[in-house]
């Protein structure tokens, strides 16, 4: 099973910025990713969505380049330039061939450093992102997402959606969109990662260069997490013949010693694939959904468990029944050895596959940066799921799955609720 | 498309395959011309069934793709989402590999698996690492040669089926418009015009003789490709093919036998209305050649028409709609590897307070000027450069080779088409794409389709 896979991640320093390296030359390609603290975080109440257009409007002309002239000299060359807001960080990366390196190089850092925010840019932006938060909420499922997340987190920069809403985008000024990323794109603090065709020395040379013309100072940090807002039942009505059902509890923070065990239980619980409890008892034995999944997000430094799926508005009772019975079975008597000794081999046996592609392996490192793992984490994981004991997995079951305080969001239209 | 896994589920399991590392040293080595993309070896077993291999020691890992030459289009008369119920039911078991079971192997080591089925093919696939090649293999021959399909268990399969269709099309006023559409360009009872996943009183109406006989039809090895890329020498493969898929009796191979694609469009207009849309949007189709039928020498030509009529910023539908502030966005599409006649489309996203009328007379207007005095030799020369300028990313996902390779032996064209695309589409001229937009948008042969927010 793959035992013997390593990782052999560099760390790669100049100019007092660091960067993970991931060193591969059997493809002419390179990748890079990047982040900062803050993102959709410190958008001002009223208008959410300002990081992110502000991240849109990065690659959208800068320097002497107009948007449509900006917009060939990455499509010429072929390189994606990304930025980005989520809701507790900035994030930018590119991928490009190797021979087009110099010139993502020259457009990421224009990018950064020079944004031109010409005015039709702005206003087309705008436009599409309002166009796009009125489209997400055409759906069940985009209808559920929003409502339970502003109901798990009132007031926090948690419960609200980083792409903003049709009114607060309209009312996000250009200043605004300036100063979010004046204050947080800057040298300190920013985690970089790296992968592909590209040599140690190479990426420390690359790396004043991208960077150097920051302004100096980390970004202020997020706020936590607060506790989660158990907010029991929640009926969104939707006009719609399939209701979509999110459940969720507090979950685990990505530095609690248990976060091993408890991806162990969240697999066997509600993991990817067919071998999960509850795709088990809701989508093979009765038919109830296409798919059900259980995650462990994380943001602001803390962890938030989630279930979705979705099913038709007659069976949502059900399917809810039967959901909250496989969690409280789950966390009264733990997983069987079995079931534990299957999602051991396959978190262990399934790390090749998670560096396949570029992007995939620097995302991979920055994600381990963004929770402050070290630098062989990765290589002691294998022998720390396999120390993993069934009562172990029962005790951890038991302290993290809290089914009586599961809170549901259902947007549809449930019968029998 | 459509896949058994949720989109969730499948995206996490969509790593896919890294390719050859001699094709790789190939193309570093000589530039972007003239060298094939992947350098896949091919072979054909003795029972009929193609073999694809693209060697990749990127990582210890190896995907395997087996395609069937058969999906949604061919669907028996009045059984739309045949190919896809089977599609489901072929995790149902097989002689030696119980129910579920293929799933939870392949996850206990380490594994990832799913399936897809489109219009034109049918697609099952893992990865694994590398030493789990013969494994999976094995118990992959074994459902091609006899998948069980247990009778006990078709009809919660199909409420699955019926679920995953409210998830994706009925829930959506957007998805619903563009099945809707589809149906009224080619006909909702044709072929083309048909939804992969099915009608939903069609899926109700199929049988487990429908089931069966989609498989005792179609999967055949002679009309199968297997498509292996990773960590695996070439001889070990041959010799692993041979012991596990050259068990596989031959059969008639049944080829596509579709009716003729429609001449003329089933509605040429189609309104919707739909209380739960927010945004409206704009689409004009028209019946296209691919490159499989018709007049196959339009079809890269119409990629580079794609491109520069509305391939985002500088596209002239950007230029004429979005930058004029009278759409929030416009775009083109078009995709020749298809099986059978395919279709050329434009869309656009209005801008609040611009009316129907006005927008879908400006996007006339840029197809007209557009056949009138045809592109300039700018445009196709930036359509052409910026399509295949990326070519050799391809080589940084594990499933590009794999899926680009299957996806056109599947539909009978050779695998020249993958390996060598980058150079033919650069070889596109201007009077080529003037001769293909003339064919294509200069022919009365589309559908407009309004989705409109039922307030508007």
């Amino acid at each position: 099973m793959s035992n013997g896979f390593t990782l052999p991640i560099r760390v790669v320093e100049a100019d007092g910025l660091s960067a993970w390296l991931v060193e591969d030359h059997t493809v002419p390609v390179v990748s890079i990713s990047w982040s900062w603290a803050g993102g959709a975080a410190r958008d001002a109440a009223g208008q959410e969505g300002t990081a992110a257009m502000a991240a849109a409007l990065l690659t959208e002309g800068a320097g002497e380049l107009r948007a449509l002239a900006f917009a060939d000299a990455l499509r010429d060359a072929a390189i994606g330039l990304n930025f980005s807001a989520g809701r507790d960080a900035f994030e930018g990366g590119f991928r490009c061939l190797t021979d087009a390196l110099p010139e993502a190089l020259r457009l990421a850092r224009l990018a950064m450093t020079a944004p031109r925010f010409d005015a039709d840019a702005v206003e087309r932006v705008r436009a599409r992102a309002i166009a796009g938060a009125r489209q997400a909420l055409e759906t069940p499922r985009g209808q559920a997402g929003r409502a339970f997340w502003a109901s798990a987190f009132p007031g926090h920069p948690a419960g609200r959606p980083a792409t903003g809403t049709a009114e607060s985008l309209a009312a996000v000024p250009v200043e605004a969109m300036r100063a979010t990323l004046a204050a947080q794109m800057r040298r300190d603090g920013l985690l970089i990662a790296a992968s592909g065709a590209i040599r140690p020395a190479e990426l420390a040379a690359l790396l004043p260069a991208l960077f150097g013309g920051l302004p100096a100072g980390a970004p202020e940090a997020p706020p936590t997490l607060p506790p989660f807002t158990a907010f029991g039942r929640q009926v969104v009505l939707v006009a719609s013949p399939q209701s979509q059902v999110v459940l969720g509890q507090p979950g685990i923070a990505p530095n609690d010693p248990d976060w091993e065990a408890a991806q162990v239980v969240l697999r066997i619980l509600g993991g990817g694939g067919f071998s999960s409890r509850l795709m088990e008892a809701v989508r093979v034995q009765r038919g109830l959904t296409y798919g059900i999944g259980v995650g462990l997000e994380t943001m602001f430094g803390g962890g938030v468990v989630t279930c979705a799926f979705a099913t038709e508005n007659a069976k949502v009772a059900e399917a809810l029944q039967v959901t909250r019975g496989v969690w409280s079975d789950l966390a009264q008597h733990g997983p069987t050895q079995a079931e534990l000794e299957e999602a051991v081999a396959y978190l262990t046996g399934s790390l090749p596959l998670q560096f396949t592609d570029s992007r995939r392996i620097a995302g991979t490192l920055l994600a381990m940066r963004r929770n402050r793992r070290a630098l062989d984490w990765l290589d002691g994981r294998n022998a720390r799921l396999r120390a993993i004991t069934r009562d172990g997995a029962a005790r951890v079951a038991s302290a993290i799955l809290k089914p009586q305080d599961l809170a549901v969001t259902v947007a549809g239209q449930p019968e029998g609720m | 498309m459509m896949t058994r896994r949720t989109t969730i589920a499948a995206a996490a399991a969509l790593a896919a395959a890294a390719p050859a590392a001699r094709a790789q040293a190939q193309a570093a080595a000589s530039g972007p011309a003239e060298r094939p993309l992947f350098g896949a070896a091919q072979w054909r077993l003795a029972n009929g069934l193609e073999v694809v291999f693209v060697e990749n020691r990127r990582a210890p890992v190896v995907a395997q793709y087996l395609f069937y030459a058969a999906g949604g289009a061919e669907d028996p008369a009045g059984r739309s989402g045949v190919a896809h119920f089977l599609e489901h039911m072929m995790f149902k078991g097989s002689p030696n590999v119980p129910s579920g079971e293929l799933s939870r192997r392949v996850a206990r080591e380490g594994g990832n698996d799913n399936a897809f089925t489109s219009r034109d093919v049918t697609a099952y696939y893992q990865q694994v690492e590398a030493s789990r090649l013969p494994m999976i293999m094995a118990m992959e021959a074994d459902r091609f040669a006899a998948a069980l399909i247990p009778a006990d268990q078709l009809e919660s399969e199909r409420r699955v089926v019926l679920e995953e269709r409210r998830q994706r099309t009925d829930s959506s006023a957007r998805a619903r418009f563009q099945e809707a559409f589809r149906a009224a360009l080619w006909g909702p009872q044709t072929w083309p015009g048909r939804p992969i996943i099915g009608w939903e009183d069609e899926i109700r109406a199929i049988t487990r003789d429908d089931i069966t006989g989609f498989h005792a039809r179609f999967y055949a090895p002679a009309n199968a490709t297997l498509v292996v890329a990773g960590a695996v020498a070439e001889a070990e493969l041959r010799a692993l093919a041979e012991e596990h898929y050259g068990k596989v009796p031959p059969r008639a191979a049944a080829t596509r036998d579709r009716a003729r694609a429609p001449e003329a469009p089933h509605e040429p207009r189609l309104i919707r209305r739909e209380p739960t849309a927010r945004e409206a949007l704009f689409l004009r189709a028209w019946m296209a050649p691919s490159l499989t039928a018709g007049e196959t020498r339009h079809a890269l030509p119409l990629e580079a028409l794609a491109h520069l009529l509305g391939g985002g910023q500088g596209s002239r539908l950007h230029a004429a709609l979005v930058e004029t502030g009278l759409a929030v966005s416009a775009g083109a599409g078009y995709d020749g590897e298809a099986a059978g006649e395919t279709e050329f489309t434009i869309w656009a996203v209005p801008r609040r307070g611009v009316t129907p009328e006005r927008l879908e007379q400006e996007a006339a207007a840029v197809v007209a000027r557009l056949l009138q005095d045809g592109p300039t030799e700018e445009e196709v020369a930036r359509s052409t450069r910026q399509l295949s300028a990326g070519a050799l990313l391809s080589l940084d996902s594990f499933g590009a080779a794999p899926r680009m390779l299957g996806g056109v032996l599947a539909i009978g064209l050779p695998a020249e088409v993958v390996e060598f695309w980058p150079a033919r589409l650069r070889a596109v001229t201007r009077p080529q794409v003037a001769a293909a937009a003339r064919a294509v948008l200069g022919r009365d042969a589309d559908t407009v389709g309004w989705l409109l927010p039922e307030a508007a």
